[in-house]
């Protein structure tokens, strides 16, 4: 390995070493969240919604489900893995090394990832116990949960840098991401929602992420499945030269 | 010929909030040396290191490390670094022998190199019990040591020394300077800052003096004394910060005149 692989591999090896450390609350905890929710809605409510669209509604919610915690899990690892380096100023010892503003972003971002798809992988093998859970387009899931992925973890890296105290990472999370996520419809089709929240929904980006993973396990979609990937494509290109400005410049990592 | 250690011309570090820190700094250690900068709290020596590791972004002025530039294209130049800061900067996450593992990590040293120098830099600085515990459980001088391990794991050409020895117990001080004399006989160029002045004098082969962000003198601690008009280090600082009244050949004169 060259110098600037075992650095970039350091990097990145800190990152998943953190979030392993403390695997009751990074990993536990979004994984009985989400086995939480397939029970009150798949078990409880299940019974009683019967089919949407024509897939059995514990079905049709699970793709959403999964999109949910990878999504939110890449956020929350980023977040708080950079405000807390911070915090403690152990991010000097990153900083004063020879890795460029991209090795430290993309050590970031793929330590999120890789929380976000470890979780993501434990919910979809969870709830393939539960149910029959189908994969109609392998090849628009994997692409679409890549990009949700790294969308949201560079969404985390940018309220992270940005972040001055805790409290401002779980305002994100709280008040703008899960209301957002929540209203994306998760548990519910747009099409079942009174004007004018149907046509409101259509202005929520996470609505055509849901769709996209959900196309990509069930095969239904409210949305064109093309466009919404190069949209989501060209957001995370876009926030990742954010980033990738705001590392070059040192914006709150450097005086 | 070969460069400078560290070569600063013309260093400015304006912060956003307008304060000035460092006004037109320039400064050269040569290689192997081992140099003092001195000056009260709040004189820019802190953002000087800053300035030269990339944990802050200078406004203007040129800083390079064996030639290397340290701003722009700094790989090379951070390479030849290491850096003990004043503050414990250790992450709370890892254990003592992880944090020294990482640092090398960050620095590309391959992995049976850093196993065999977290070994050795784990003996050298007593820490060899403490290897498996989380750094935020260790003791103010542990931390000390462990700070001073992590900044020579990559074996740095210039290793520079934030307020090494504030706070720590003169068994440790002791301990962290014949340590320090010991990389700089073997090559090592040294950078440290202290406000202990006897051990700058006894220690360092060239001193400077840093006030309002400026260097006001520079030379071994007779030059910076006669600077002043002095005969020690110490009166030399107390000329520089205003307080000449605490010499203590005035305290001493003024007792004499008392009895």
């Amino acid at each position: 390995m060259s110098s600037r692989q075992i650095r970039f591999a350091t990097l990145w090896r800190r990152e998943v070493n953190r979030f392993m450390k403390i695997k009751k609350q990074t990993l536990g905890a979004p994984l009985l969240e989400t086995f939480l929710y397939i029970s009150v809605f798949g078990a409880a409510l299940g019974s009683r919604v019967g089919e949407l669209h024509g897939i059995d509604y514990v079905v049709f919610v699970i793709p959403g489900l999964i999109m949910m915690a990878f999504s939110i899990n890449a956020f929350a690892n980023n977040a708080s893995s950079i405000l807390q380096q911070k915090f403690q100023g152990a991010i000097q010892d990153q900083l004063s090394s020879p890795a460029s503003p991209l090795e430290l972003l993309l050590a970031f971002s793929l330590g999120g990832f890789a929380r976000g798809l470890l979780v993501a992988v434990l919910t979809f093998v969870a709830a393939s116990l539960l149910v029959d859970l189908p994969v109609d387009h392998l090849l628009v899931l994997i692409p679409s949960l890549c990009l949700v992925g790294f969308f949201f973890s560079q969404l985390g890296v940018l309220v992270g840098v940005r972040a001055e105290q805790f409290d401002d990472v779980a305002f994100a999370q709280t008040f703008v991401l899960q209301p957002l996520i929540f209203l994306g419809g998760v548990f519910y089709s747009a099409t079942l929602l009174p004007q004018p929240f149907e046509t409101l929904t259509h202005f929520n980006p996470i609505f055509y992420m849901i769709n996209l993973v959900r196309y990509g396990f069930v095969g239904f979609t409210e949305v064109s499945v093309a466009l919404s990937l190069l949209a989501l494509a060209g957001a995370t290109a876009a926030l990742f030269a954010v980033n990738l400005r705001l590392f070059s410049r040192g914006y709150k990592l450097r005086a | 010929m070969s460069p400078n250690a560290l070569h600063i011309e013309d260093l400015v570090k304006r912060y956003p909030t307008g304060v000035e820190a460092l006004r037109g700094v320039s400064l050269d250690i040569e290689p192997g040396k081992l140099f003092g900068l001195l000056g009260p709290n709040g004189a820019g020596k802190s953002t000087l290191i800053h300035c030269t590791t990339g944990l802050a972004q200078p406004s203007s002025g040129v800083i390079e490390i064996f030639g290397h530039d340290a701003i722009g294209a700094y790989e090379d130049a951070r390479q030849a670094v290491g850096l003990a800061p004043q503050e414990p900067n250790l992450d709370w996450f890892l254990t003592v022998e992880e944090s020294l593992d990482y640092h090398a990590g960050y620095f590309g040293v391959p992995k049976r190199e850093r196993r065999e120098r977290t070994a050795e830099l784990l003996e050298t600085f007593s820490l060899t019990e403490k290897r498996h515990e989380r750094t935020r459980a260790l003791s103010g001088g542990m931390k000390r040591r462990l700070i001073l391990a992590r900044a020579v794991m990559h074996r740095p050409r210039l290793l520079i020394l934030d307020e090494p020895t504030a706070g720590v117990d003169v068994e440790l001080r002791l301990e962290l300077w014949h340590y320090v004399q010991k990389i700089n006989q073997e090559g090592t160029t040294i950078l440290l800052t202290t406000h202990y002045l006897e051990e700058a004098e006894q220690l360092c082969d060239r001193i400077a003096f840093i006030a309002e962000g400026q260097i006001v003198a520079e030379g071994s601690s007779e030059d910076v004394a006669e600077r002043f008009g002095t005969t020690s280090l110490e009166d030399a600082y107390l000329a520089l910060v205003g307080r000449k009244e605490l010499s203590r050949s005035h305290i001493e004169l003024t007792d004499e005149v008392a009895s």
